[in-house]
């Protein structure tokens, strides 16, 4: 029974993983969003998992098209979202995210010398890049290896172009799909559970962006009568630099093309009551080309219908 | 609880557009804008000169003091206009105080002979990346009708990852404010040129490469002359 509690749990817990690494390269400004929630067990058919969260990242420096790090005019991105999962059937589980308030902006540039503002900052809000996604368990639900295969819709719902020089974005203005394959491994004792997953994805883009292949590991500890969970993960994106380069395109709204990069991140998630709990991440990419340097955090309060 | 549920709405509302600083400082300078290399004896020219400030712009002093080394061989009167006396060489200076206190001086050897040559018409120079994005090559900048030709050789190379790479002209190489913009580069490889109408040769100090977008500089060029 104990054990049964603890696999629980475990699935509950992996639907809260929503990897966010939205990241903008000024220069290459671009925002995608990664999703492992449910990692690879599916969620039981009427039951779901709901969050709403927030996500922000403020970068003044950024990798460059040679992996090294230069300064840029301060940005800021926001995304207020909501996250759901629901279980269609035993396997077949509805996955949406939807950033319903996402801000994009500059700061004022301001002469040291002088005091003038130089540029007046600027600012975009707007609704942001949606994920509608299926994910499909191929194995038993309920075995403790779990292997399944998962469809993402990128919609592109919100603003690639925006402010003086069109540099500001709450989405890259693309339709992108993305197949994904997930396998997990639960295991652990009575008084902690651990469970292990690793992820692989093709992502297919449009309007000239190169596609992807992104790849994830991740790590993760129930503590406190399963409590409290501690996740660690491992994150990147390899572009096959298909698409059109950023000098060849008229505007400035490709900054999403051709980034890679490959992040750590932690993030632990509390259950305050059986159904309530709080989480709190934080993620950082220690290598990367055409992306900001700098590192993201995200709070969220979750209900977990069990 | 009640508390934890007004987390969200206040980090939401707190994503505001914050001061990021330029330091833009440079040496404040008077410059003659139009030096020659030798007058024609018994003929006059007119010398000018321009007050940049302390971030690069022009400015106005409110005097500007005229000086030759040879008062013999060329005379120079507080408007800047000198007449070549005799056969030989002086040294035409101007010098003036910036509004900050600062003694300003520039300074041309001129020749007196038997016509008047004008200095060079061309300026050249060579970029030198200041990021980690590429910018290579030699440049040059020559008096043409109406204005200069920025002209850039063969060997000239600059990167192809930034979106909205723009191209200067500037006093100034930590920003691009109050620089002339020449326009976005389109040429990422080998020779091109831009004309530039109504630019004097010797207005500007520096080439200057940023992504203007997201301000980051790529990269500069001094004149070597």
């Amino acid at each position: 029974m104990e054990k049964q509690n603890l696999y629980n749990d475990l699935i509950r817990i992996l639907s809260m993983n929503i990897s966010k690494i939205a990241s903008t390269l000024g220069l290459i400004c671009f925002c995608f969003i990664q999703v492992f929630a449910g990692g690879d067990w599916p969620q039981p058919k009427g039951k779901g998992y709901f969050k709403v969260s927030q996500w922000w990242l403020i970068a003044d420096q950024h990798y460059t098209d040679v992996g090294q790090i230069d300064p840029n005019l301060t940005s800021g991105i926001f995304n207020s979202s909501l996250y759901a999962e629901y279980g269609l059937s035993q396997r077949l589980t509805g996955v949406v995210y939807f950033p319903f308030f996402s801000r994009n902006y500059f700061n004022n540039q301001v002469s040291a010398t002088t005091g003038e503002i130089l540029k007046a900052g600027e600012a975009i809000n707007s609704i942001g890049d949606t994920d509608i996604s299926f994910r499909y368990a191929l194995t038993k639900p309920g075995s403790s290896i779990a292997l399944s295969a998962a469809i993402l819709l990128g919609l592109p719902l919100g603003e690639n172009k925006g402010g003086s020089e069109n540099a500001l974005q709450t989405g890259d203005g693309e339709f992108n799909q993305m197949l994904q394959l997930g396998l997990g491994k639960s295991f652990g004792t009575d008084k902690i559970g651990i469970y292990t997953k690793l992820s692989v994805g093709v992502n297919n883009r449009t309007n000239d962006f190169s596609d992807e292949f992104r790849y994830g590991a991740e790590l993760g500890f129930g503590i406190l009568n399963s409590k409290l969970w501690l996740v660690t993960r491992l994150t990147g994106v390899e572009s096959f630099q298909n698409g059109k380069l950023a000098s060849e395109v008229v505007n400035s709204s490709i900054f999403a093309n051709n980034a890679e990069f490959t992040s750590i991140g932690f993030e632990a998630n509390y259950y305050l009551t059986k159904k309530i709990g709080l989480s709190a991440g934080y993620a950082t990419a220690f290598r990367g080309q055409i992306i900001y340097a700098a590192p993201s955090y995200s709070v969220g309060v979750f209900y977990d219908m069990k | 609880m009640t508390k934890l549920y007004w987390t969200l709405p206040l980090l939401m509302v707190s994503a505001c557009i914050g001061d990021d600083l330029v330091y833009d400082e440079v040496e404040p300078e008077v410059r003659i804008m139009n030096p020659i290399d030798t007058i024609e004896i018994n003929t006059t020219y007119q010398f000018e000169a321009v007050y940049l400030n302390n971030v690069g712009v022009e400015g106005d002093l409110s005097s500007y003091l005229w000086a030759s080394s040879a008062q013999e061989i060329i005379s120079i009167e507080q408007n800047g206009l000198a007449t070549a006396l005799k056969a030989g060489t002086a040294l035409i200076s101007v010098s003036g105080l910036d509004p900050g206190g600062k003694q300003l001086r520039d300074e041309k050897l001129v020749v007196v002979g038997n016509s008047t040559v004008v200095s060079s018409n061309m300026r050249t120079g060579s970029l030198r990346t200041t990021s980690s994005y590429l910018l290579k090559g030699d440049f040059s900048l020559e008096k043409i009708s109406g204005g200069v030709k920025l002209s850039f050789n063969a060997n000239y190379e600059a990167s192809t990852a930034l979106p909205g790479l723009y191209v200067y002209l500037t006093n100034n190489l930590n920003t691009i404010d109050n620089a002339l913009e020449i326009g976005a580069v389109k040429v990422f490889k080998g020779a091109h040129s831009y004309d530039l109408n109504g630019v004097d040769l010797n207005q500007y100090s520096h080439v200057l490469y940023f992504c203007k977008p997201f301000r980051v500089k790529v990269g500069d060029g001094p004149f070597a002359n």
